[in-house]
């Protein structure tokens, strides 16, 4: 029919309407062919599409990429390197341009990161913080020291949930290590022997088994580690795990795999030995290393902690307290001692942990502060400080120096009156004349050494009974004086000369008692006058010897103090006598003692 | 570092892992040959300027029960067959050993290594075992783990062998 109509419609030069039956006939086309021809134009249109033009292509990209990108991200890892090829060239051509297009997104990136940068900053150092000073953190450090371990291996040990430690990437067929990776502090120096045992291994459970087709070993624990094994058609990515690992690290270590298949399947194809190319999975390796500590279930509940800690914590205070209430008392008691001893005088105390501390000023006859604290029980705590030198002038010390100033004997008592050093005792006669010249020590003004009584030296001593031996012996009745007693008195005087000599030399004065007796006969009256006479007889002949008649004293007793003897007739004739009484006194004072 | 698996087959006891023993860094011991059924050492040889580790897979030897684990052959880029020079028995059964391994692994350097020369007064080769070998391309080394003869040149051959390979 078609080709009936083309003759029909095929217009004749010949024919004279022929440009109007050329528009029918095309009209009639339409009418009949029109539908048909538009089927076939967009059938053609269709194959042409089928060949992918530009055209087609750019109507459809859009929701191709779309549709792929909601399924997976292996189209994003796809175009990852060819969009950073592009990337890297449009910044190498134009760096301009891509910092504008940035510009905006840049600014608040760069805050967002520094703000979470510096909150982890502030989250570990609370941890270091909470983990350094706490109980757990203490204990830790201490187990470190005593085991020699490393601090951060025993917090890994007590608070590890787990750690990713080790990363092996293994060429599937030949079990030849590609990459590796591990814990910074851990060293694995035989890894690519590792590497080949475990692809074995992975041979001999698939060889022993025989479980289904693509079937592996995929995870085998030791201890407390626990072997991931992820095997791809050219690689394997066996994780060593210490601790239990949730499913997303192990889909990590799946995702990781896939990726390194992705990036680098001409490397892996292209693998006879030379793992170089593939050290650039590295970062990829790395990324899977992680560690995950929890310091929550080890926590004691509050409340025990603090009953534990509490007592013994009590005790402690309590025992330091009274240490210390102890120590400050003894500090107190000893400082009050030193106060009250003479010649001590505390300038400035303190109390440390194990000393006193106390300085000032000491009399040089003072006693030693160590001693006095020691003779009160209180040798400890150790005194330390220093003492410079002063004179006391407190009446104790005064007297102490007077004394030992002067070479006072121990005997001799000593009274300080006002200004005064009274002395009471017996003393050699020469000490008492040396310490009436000696110069007295500030304090004193006085030396009153008149309670002293002097102790003759041993020649005056002697000479003294020599004197005191001697009797002038009369007849019944008279008083004048024999031949005899006249030698006699010759020999008194001179000795009496010679005392009177020394006792002057020693500071001292020598006086006589000259003692006259009679019998007992006769009348009293006769007696008295009698003995009267016979002292003035003897006084006279020694004054006319040179003595001073100063010096004696006399003394007519008569019978009063009668002389004892046994026989009457004996008696009597030793009373009818004078004797003598020598007697030592301190001497006056010289003008400029004392 | 360029690395390189090679394998040691043989006949059981025809003295595979005493050859090696002192030449290469074990980590594991001999106990995985009987349980796992292989033992892996690292051997370093340097050619040229180049250092090649060698990963040595020791095989488990062949006995009238067990063959040889193809699996662990598998991804081997050099062979070392190990005879016992005293058993000829070991050398009949290499052309087995070969076709398996060809089976597995197509063509990869081998070496054979005809072991415990040192004991010569039981050698049982004659000279026409040994051309018979050259006559077919085999690169063969007399070995003895006793004197630690010939086994540095098994593992330098091998190496080059193995890098030519690559090159090639």
């Amino acid at each position: 029919m078609a080709e009936q109509l083309r003759d029909t419609a095929e217009p004749s030069p010949r024919t004279s309407n022929g440009a109007g039956r050329a528009a029918e006939l095309a009209q009639l086309r339409r009418l009949l062919v029109g539908p048909e021809q538009r089927r076939l134009a967009e059938l053609a249109e269709r194959l042409d599409a089928l060949e992918l033009t530009p055209d087609a292509l750019a109507e459809h990209l859009p929701d191709a990429i779309a549709l792929r990108g909601s399924r997976d991200a292996q189209l994003g890892r796809a175009l990852a390197p060819t969009v950073e090829t592009a990337l890297r060239e449009s910044i190498r051509r134009n760096p301009r341009e891509i910092a504008t297009a940035i510009f905006p997104v840049l600014g608040p990136a760069i805050r967002k990161a520094i703000a979470e940068t510096m909150a982890g900053l502030v989250r570990s150092i609370n941890r270091a913080v909470e983990h350094s000073l706490s109980l757990r953190g203490i204990k830790w450090r201490l187990e470190a020291w005593r085991t020699g371990v490393p601090y951060a291996e025993i917090v890994i040990k007590h608070a590890l949930v787990y750690r990713v430690e080790q990363v092996f990437l293994i060429h599937a067929e030949s079990g030849l290590l590609l990459a590796h990776v591990s814990a910074p502090e851990l060293a694995v120096p035989d890894a690519d022997l590792i590497s080949g045992m475990l692809t074995a291994i992975q041979d001999f459970v698939r060889d022993s088994f025989r479980p289904a087709e693509g079937a592996t070993l995929r995870s085998f624990c030791v201890g407390e580690h626990t072997v991931h094994v992820e095997a791809g058609p050219q690689a394997l990515l066996a994780a060593v795990i210490r601790g239990q690992a949730p499913d997303d690290v192990l889909l990590r270590i799946q995702d990781t795999l896939e990726t390194i298949h992705l990036q680098f399947a001409s490397q892996l194809a292209d693998f006879s030995g030379d793992a170089s190319p593939l050290q650039a999975t590295r970062p990829l390796l790395s990324h899977c290393l992680e560690t995950k500590l929890s310091f929550e279930h080890s926590r004691t509940p509050p409340r025990r902690a603090i009953l534990r800690w509490a007592l013994p914590l009590l005790l402690v205070v309590g025992l330091l307290g009274a240490w210390w209430i102890r120590a400050e008392l003894r500090f107190r008691r000893a400082i009050a001692l030193l106060r009250a001893e003479p010649g001590i005088v505390v300038v400035d105390a303190s109390r440390g942990w194990w000393r006193l501390h106390a300085a000032g000023l000491r009399d040089p006859l003072a006693r030693d502060p160590a001693t006095v604290l020691a003779a009160a029980g209180l040798s400890r705590p150790v005194l330390s400080g220093e003492w410079r030198p002063y004179l006391a002038l407190d009446s104790g010390m005064i007297v102490a120096r007077a004394r030992l100033l002067l070479g006072a004997p121990p005997a001799l008592e000593s009274a300080l009156r006002g200004d005064t050093l009274a002395l009471r005792g017996t003393a050699p006669l020469d000490w008492i004349a040396r310490a009436r010249q000696a110069t007295l020590p500030p304090g004193l003004a006085r030396l009153d050494v008149g309670a002293v009584e002097p102790v003759w030296p041993e020649a005056l001593d002697a000479l003294r009974r020599s004197i005191g031996e001697s009797r002038i012996l009369f007849a019944p009745g008279a008083f004048d004086l024999s031949e005899s007693a006249t030698l006699l008195l010759r020999d008194v005087a001179a000795r009496f000369s010679r005392l009177i000599e020394a006792a002057a030399a020693a500071g001292g004065v020598i006086r006589l008692a000259i003692v006259g007796r009679t019998d007992p006969s006769g009348t009293s009256e006769t007696n008295e006058s009698l003995a009267r006479q016979r002292v003035d007889a003897v006084a006279g002949r020694l004054a006319s010897l040179g003595i001073d008649s100063a010096l004696f004293s006399r003394e007519p007793l008569a019978t009063s103090q009668p002389l004892p003897a046994a026989d009457a007739e004996i008696r009597a004739r030793v009373n009818r006598s004078v004797s003598f009484v020598v007697s030592l006194s301190i001497g006056p004072i010289t003008p400029g003692g004392r | 570092m360029l690395q390189k698996k090679i394998c040691m087959v043989g006949v059981f006891g025809t003295g595979k892992t005493c050859l090696v023993q002192r030449y290469v860094h074990s980590l594991f011991s001999v106990k995985y040959l009987s349980t796992v059924g292989v033992k892996i050492d690292r051997k370093e040889v340097r050619v040229g300027s180049q250092t090649v580790s060698l990963l040595l897979w020791d095989l488990e030897g062949r006995d009238q029960h067990h063959d040889i684990n193809p699996s662990y052959l598998r991804g081997a880029h050099g062979l070392i067959y190990v005879v016992d020079g005293t058993r000829r028995e070991t050398l009949d059964q290499l052309s087995e050993l070969r076709e398996l391994a060809t089976r597995t692994l197509g063509d990869v350097p081998s070496v054979v290594a005809l072991n415990k020369v040192d004991l010569a007064d039981q050698w049982q080769l004659d000279p026409a075992d040994e051309s018979a070998l050259a006559a077919a391309g085999q690169h063969r080394v007399r070995t003895s783990a006793k004197t630690g003869e010939g086994v540095e040149a098994t593992f330098h051959w091998l190496a080059e062998a193995a890098l030519g390979a690559r090159s090639a």
